[in-house]
């Protein structure tokens, strides 16, 4: 009797009934060969899992820790606000939604949007929307992928056209604690769509590793399917883009 | 909510182990734990009462993971001499060399077969179970799996023997 790969694959996981797996021990004891392919499938199978038990014995992240036990425990893990009215037009967005954005707008970028005699606010609160103002506007109007100034108070990240019409851009904000998010072109302003404290140290200040990557935290990262059409622009595109002034 | 909040602080430990049979980068894995969490959470009513929850959170976390690795994807294209000298310093530096062979091994494989080795070979997941997370038959679930052997037996040599 014959037993193909994938079987003693099936019988070395436990997968297989206790007919099948009867007849594999009956043929393999009389069989070394069988025996032996029997034998690499369980180590295989050991290995693999002997190699990654470690990590169940690590100390779990605090910021994991708070993730799932929800906010208040720990504030300085990164919060992601939807600052978009998804799938609603704008203009009927309840008034409810509008206020709780200001609340959370409020608790999480009070330092930015404080008002002071120092440059101006990043942020700006304005009917229910977040608009980009002062540096981050500057940036996201004027500044491109390809081309970035070291020290530049704001990151660009992608630009893509949107689905709904008109162009978008990802960012990371350089100021005290990491802010990264997603702003799209509304006729003359930049609207802040999503926003996340990042736990990423400004500047790349941990090492020097993973700046770029951690520019974009997933939690962002994974809402740009939502409003990408297509592929992000290339450095030409985007610089056309600019050249149009972003119209649509 | 209460009580879903604790089984996910139960269930942290292996969706970390899941994480990082499918990133190399700790750092990555726990992003996307992270992520998994705070979906899992949003979308809680969704979640169908029969479901088992390791596997519901396993579904998201590997969902999240895919939609990274296409934006990742697009953002390579774009990026991609500037990253490729960070990659070199991940974070896998506290790493056990035994787990970083295999990871190694792991990151070689098309990403349809690794999820299917880490919930199977790494979590010890049944086939069944595998499947229902990834939403194919066993039968694919079968086929990626002995592909994914015979590669991780020729890259890792004698495993173990």
């Amino acid at each position: 009797m014959t037993f193909s790969d994938e079987t003693l694959m099936a019988y070395a996981d436990g997968e297989l009934d206790a007919a099948t797996r009867m007849a594999i021990e009956a043929a393999a004891a009389a069989d070394p060969p069988l025996a032996q392919r029997i034998a690499r499938h369980r180590a295989l199978r050991a290995r693999l899992h002997a190699a990654f038990e470690p990590v169940l014995e690590e100390p779990l992240p605090q910021r994991l820790l708070a993730a799932a036990r929800g906010p208040g425990e720990d504030q300085r893990t990164h919060k992601v606000i939807s600052l978009a009215a998804r799938r609603q037009p704008r203009w009927s967005w309840p008034e409810w939604s509008a206020m709780a954005a200001s609340l959370l707008v409020g608790v999480l970028l009070g330092p930015w949007l404080l008002k002071s005699a120092a440059p101006p606010a990043p942020l700006d609160v304005s009917g229910g929307r977040v608009l980009a103002s002062g540096a981050l506007a500057h940036a996201l109007s004027q500044q491109l992928a390809s081309n970035q100034p070291r020290a530049a108070p704001v990151t660009i990240g992608i630009s893509f056209r949107a689905k709904r019409g008109g162009y978008c851009r990802t960012f990371v904000l350089h100021q005290g604690q990491s802010l990264a998010g997603l702003a799209c072109r509304e006729g003359p302003s930049w609207q802040v769509m999503t926003l996340a404290q990042s736990t990423a140290s400004p500047q790349g200040a941990a090492g020097g590793y993973r700046q770029a990557a951690s520019a974009l935290p997933p939690a962002v990262a994974g809402t740009l399917d939502e409003y990408m059409e297509g592929e992000p622009l290339d450095a030409a595109a985007e610089a056309a883009a600019r050249a149009h002034g972003w119209s649509p | 909510m209460q009580e879903l909040r604790e089984e996910l602080v139960a269930l942290l430990p292996r969706l970390r182990r899941f994480a990082r049979a499918l990133t190399r980068n700790a750092h990555d894995a726990d992003d996307l734990v992270q992520l998994a969490l705070e979906r899992a959470l949003a979308h809680a009513a969704q979640r169908r009462p029969e479901m088992q929850l390791a596997g519901w959170v396993f579904g998201i976390l590997r969902n999240a993971w895919v939609d990274e690795q296409r934006a990742r994807g697009r953002r390579a294209r774009l990026f991609a001499p500037e990253e490729s000298g960070e990659k070199v310093a991940d974070a896998s530096g506290s790493a056990a060399p035994e787990m970083l062979a295999v990871q190694e091994a792991l990151e070689r494989l098309p990403e349809e077969q690794r999820v299917v080795v880490a919930l199977v070979l790494v979590e010890g997941l049944s086939y069944k179970e595998a499947a229902h997370i990834i939403e194919v038959p066993i039968g694919t679930v079968t086929s990626r799996l002995a592909r994914a052997r015979e590669t991780l037996q020729s890259l890792l040599g004698a495993a173990g023997a």
